[in-house]
């Protein structure tokens, strides 16, 4: 039942194989007439039979003509898309339920590309003209189902310009992926329990945290402008921030052998729990059935988590 | 991308402009107040492309569509038929485009135009029609095009530029298909176009009806002859017969009208000419005595006219060849003699009186025709065509009263008094004469040049051709009408714009004869241009062939202009650099406007590198470029023209400037 799809995308494997940057020539780019040209085809089908009816010369002469104007636009409709290079340009990575964002840029060596559609035809196409000689960046949306890496699966770029009545299209595979990040549900956690059992004997500074005091520090990204020492600023010092240790075995747990239920709830609970914590800026560490990531603290850490959580329990290479 | 897209502004203008140039041929044939109807739903659609209206309703839309068809109805008669049918595709075209919302009925609107076009040759299709139309189609593509367009197109005129090359490059093909397509018999046959006002010869004639001809300076047919023109006074066009005569009119013959080919012989020259024919209305095709035809659906009558099953509704070409010395049926009394000798059972007595005198004089009936020509030549007879009234004997008022008239007068007349005197006659209508045209050397015969003279019959001889207006106006014949009435001015009184009249200016003269000679060109070899005429153009050309090779050749010729146009838009042969090329390039250049000049297979690092070393101030500029080009070019990252473009920038900033020195770049090279 799947057969011809399957032979078809092997076909299309040998044809066109993956590569971040495609530039469209004869061999990537096929051209039909769409259902406009198929109703074009017929009205001059209905002029012929007026002109023989008729016997009349100037009819014949139109109907040649507008067949002939069809010839013209197969190779009009070709140009359009040929010479286009298409590029992946990365993804943002979103939370279930969010659209994913995937970034895909057009390259125009030459002359202009009007009206070229790019996207899945389940989740609309973005039609956009790439200036002569010019790029443009388009951002595709596309819903997400589940969590892990999104993977469209090849892109299809066309173009129906000028006339609408033949399509020019392609089917690339850019490798094109997101990553999509479990749905945070705000829930109640187990009670955060501490890395180790003993909380004040066994603790070591380690990693920000906001408990302990430790001096200052020159700013970094992903620091929280509520603690700028903005004296210092002011003295022309610099941006500082007020450095705290947290204490190494305060930092929270989030483990997701504690949480009961659904695999895909527990994550959400976890992914809300590092959202949360990093929020406040307290490391925290994540346990995932014996990986552990952290205690640690800042946006990496974060996103560390959130990979962790996305991929969970998917072997590499499989995804929605 | 869905048709179901709203209409970008690029469309809707050239929709708008499509469906004038569509409509304007149109107007001379539709009822006036689809003009109204077009100016208002024009204004009621910009209104809505303006946010100021709304789009019809349902019930609006129903009223709109239910009085145009009750429209139509009124004017035309009916719902069905050609007429019709033109107005309500015209009705549609214009509602389509109130209604019109989507790119999809954009479409159907457009398809409607091309629709429109085609019809609109039924009604023209001369020289300027044809051109023009190439107007709205070309505004129909455009507005294809614009449907098409993102709505970042704002400008209208791109649009056309590229309808225009679209155009253009389908000329050849078109022209390949034109000429190769083989041209079919008609599959069906399809309601004609009635309303064209036709001016001709009738099937049966009152003396004021050729009157009322003389004053139209419209086309009847061209001819060309293959050899030189015969002289003026051999040239009687045979269109018709007449052998019935009630006392007013003269008509033809149910008889005549059978197809039973005469009995003749060949004698003497024959003629080869061809003869483009405007449209008459009329089943007759003219033609010099005796014709033969190679049309295949024209036959010969028994009367010696030439007829075509159907009227000729259309210009018509066809090839003759003609006998003008030949007997016609000389040996045995033909069964029309009958006919010939028919007469109303009374009225006229003077003539009938005069003609039994005349018959009893002379033995011989060839004696009784020369006397009636010398009487119509030494008696005050006039030619004119402002005969006076005369009384319900006509024959007997213009012969012994009025003494004045003009061919049908003189024709008639003496055709009842032959008839009279026993001798079988009738009369025959066609044209006379012809204007030559210095440009083409052919022969232009208008409505203006219609004639009437008769033929008699006698025992050896068959039927003999005379014309007694020859008698009383020979310069009607041999210079022509507007000779003949140079005292009446009557020449095409009605017409005062007619070029005809003022033919004696020489520059508009050989103005005009130059311009009738593209239109007879355009008859001939465009509008002709069916059936038998395009095998025998083409035989003529290529030799013996049959259709398959044509389908053959014409599809091979179709692919070499197509892949002649693929290679002329990929242009395989142009290396095209991609744009972080490009700028290098660009980059290149400028160093090497300072000296700097890149060897032959050095990389682009050491490049830098070594323009670093002789440029120290700009180190930091060149590095930056250089890693801005290596990141995009090796790392995998996008491609980004525009940050490449001001690392270039800023670079050119710092250097000095220096105009181009054509000769650094080889002095550096060695």
């Amino acid at each position: 039942m799947r057969l011809v799809p399957r032979f078809r995308d092997r076909w299309l494997l040998r044809r066109i194989p993956p590569a971040p940057s495609v530039r469209l020539n004869q061999r990537q780019i096929f051209i039909m007439p769409t259902a406009v040209g198929m109703a074009f085809i017929g009205a001059l089908v209905l002029m012929l039979v007026a002109a023989i009816n008729y016997q009349n010369s100037l009819a014949y002469a139109l109907t040649f003509l507008l067949g002939s104007v069809f010839l013209v636009a197969i190779v009009h409709t070709w140009r359009n898309l040929a010479g286009l290079v298409v590029q992946a340009a990365g993804s943002t990575p979103v939370f279930l339920g969010e659209k994913a964002r995937l970034h895909v840029r057009l390259e125009s060596r030459g002359r202009v590309h009007q009206s070229v559609a790019v996207g899945w035809p389940q989740s609309g196409m973005q039609l956009t003209d790439v200036p002569a000689a010019g790029v443009c960046a388009l951002e595709l949306m596309m819903p997400t189902a589940r969590r892990g890496w999104l993977r469209p699966g090849r892109l299809r770029v066309e173009s129906r310009f000028p006339l609408g009545i033949l399509v020019a299209w392609t089917w690339i595979d850019l490798q094109l992926a997101a990553l999509v990040y479990p749905r945070p549900v705000e829930g109640e956690l187990p009670p955060i329990a501490g890395a180790t059992d003993d909380p004040v004997s066994g603790a070591r500074s380690r990693g920000l945290g906001v408990d302990d005091y430790q001096g200052l520090k020159s700013w970094q990204s992903g620091d929280s402008i509520r603690r700028l020492h903005w004296k210092a600023f002011s003295r022309g010092q610099g941006l500082l921030v007020k450095d705290f240790a947290a204490l190494e075995g305060h930092e929270p747990l989030l483990d997701l052998a504690m949480l009961n239920g659904d695999l895909e709830a527990r994550l959400s609970l976890l992914c809300h729990g590092v959202l949360e914590l990093s929020a406040r800026q307290q490391a925290f560490a994540l346990r995932l059935d014996g990986e552990e990531l952290g205690p640690d603290v800042g946006q990496r850490h974060r996103d560390e988590c959130l990979r962790a959580l996305a991929l969970f329990g998917l072997s590499a290479g499989t995804g929605a | 991308m869905s048709a179901q897209q709203a209409i970008p502004r690029n469309g809707l203008i050239w929709l708008l402009v499509a469906q004038v140039l569509v409509i304007v041929p149109h107007l001379g044939h539709l009822p006036l107040w689809i003009t109204a109807l077009w100016l208002a739903c024009a204004t009621w659609r910009i209104q809505i492309f303006r946010m100021r209206a709304r789009y019809p309703n349902g019930w609006i839309k129903a009223t709109l569509m239910l009085g145009t068809g009750f429209g139509v109805y009124l004017s035309r008669g009916s719902l069905v038929g050609l007429e019709a049918g033109v107005v309500l595709l015209i009705a549609a075209f214009i509602l389509k485009l109130l209604e019109m919302r989507s790119r999809r009925d954009g479409l159907v609107l457009v398809f409607l135009g091309f629709f429109a076009v085609v019809t609109s040759y039924l009604f023209g299709d001369s020289l300027v029609a044809g051109a023009y139309s190439l107007l709205p189609v070309i505004a129909l593509l455009a507005a294809m095009i614009g449907l098409q367009q993102s709505r970042l197109a704002s400008r209208p005129w791109p649009t056309l530029r590229l309808a225009g090359s679209l155009l253009l490059q389908a000329l050849p093909i078109m022209l390949v298909l034109f000429v190769l397509f083989p041209r079919l018999s008609p599959l069906w046959s399809l309601p004609q176009p009635k309303d064209r006002a036709v001016t001709g010869l009738a099937d049966s004639m009152a003396p004021g009806d050729i009157a009322e001809l003389s004053q139209s300076g419209a086309l009847a047919f061209r001819a060309s002859f293959d050899g030189p023109i015969p002289g003026r006074d051999r040239l009687y066009w045979r269109a018709v017969t007449f052998e019935r005569f009630d006392g007013r009119r003269w008509s033809q013959s149910f008889a005549s009208q059978l197809p039973q080919s005469p009995q003749w012989q060949r004698q003497g020259e024959s003629l080869s000419y061809s003869i483009v024919m405007q449209a008459s209305g009329r089943p007759w095709l003219y033609a010099l005595d005796v014709p033969q035809i190679e049309e295949s659906d024209a036959r010969m009558m028994a009367d010696f006219h030439l007829e075509r099953r159907r009227p000729v509704d259309k210009p018509l070409l066809y090839q003759l060849s003609s006998w003008p010395q030949a007997l016609r049926e000389a040996s045995a009394a033909p069964p029309s003699l009958e006919r010939a000798l028919q007469l109303p059972s009374e009225g006229n007595p003077r003539s009938r009186a005069w003609a039994m005198e005349l018959r009893r004089a002379h033995q011989n009936p060839e004696e009784v025709v020369q006397v009636l020509l010398r009487h119509f030549n030494r008696e005050p007879f006039g030619y004119t065509l402002k005969p006076p009234a005369v009384g319900s004997d006509i024959v007997d008022g213009f012969l012994f009263q009025t003494r004045s008239g003009f061919c049908i007068h003189y024709a008639g007349a003496m055709t009842f008094v032959l008839r009279a005197a026993g001798i079988p006659a009738r009369v025959v209508a066609g044209y006379q004469g012809g204007e030559i045209n210095t440009a083409g050397n052919y022969l232009s015969v208008h409505q203006f040049d219609a004639h009437a003279w008769l033929e008699y019959w006698v025992a050896d001889r068959g039927w003999v051709s005379v014309d007694p207006t020859f008698q009383v106006a020979p310069e009607r014949i041999q210079q022509g009408l507007e000779q003949a009435l140079a005292d009446e001015r009557s020449f095409l009184e009605g017409s005062p714009m007619s070029l005809m009249r003022y033919r004696d200016i020489r520059w508009l003269n050989s103005l005009r004869h130059g311009w009738d000679n593209v239109n007879y060109g355009w008859q001939r070899w465009v509008l002709s241009y069916q059936g038998e005429r395009q095998r025998e153009i083409l035989q003529g050309f290529f030799g013996p062939l049959d259709w398959r090779k044509l389908g053959v050749a014409m599809v091979a010729v179709v692919f070499l202009i197509m892949t002649l146009l693929v290679l002329l838009s990929a242009k395989p042969w142009r290396y095209e650099r991609d744009l972080q090329q490009r700028q290098f390039g660009r980059f290149e250049r400028l160093l090497a406007r300072h000296g700097v000049v890149r060897l032959k297979g050095e990389g682009a690092r050491a490049f830098v590198m070594r323009a670093a070393q002789r440029l120290p101030e700009q180190a930091n500029s060149l590095i930056a470029f250089l890693d801005q080009y290596e990141r995009q070019r090796y790392a995998g990252q996008a491609s980004d023209p525009t940050a490449l473009k001001a690392a270039l920038s800023t670079l050119r900033g710092q250097l000095p400037w220096r105009p181009v020195r054509i000769g650094t770049v080889h002095s550096d090279h060695e």
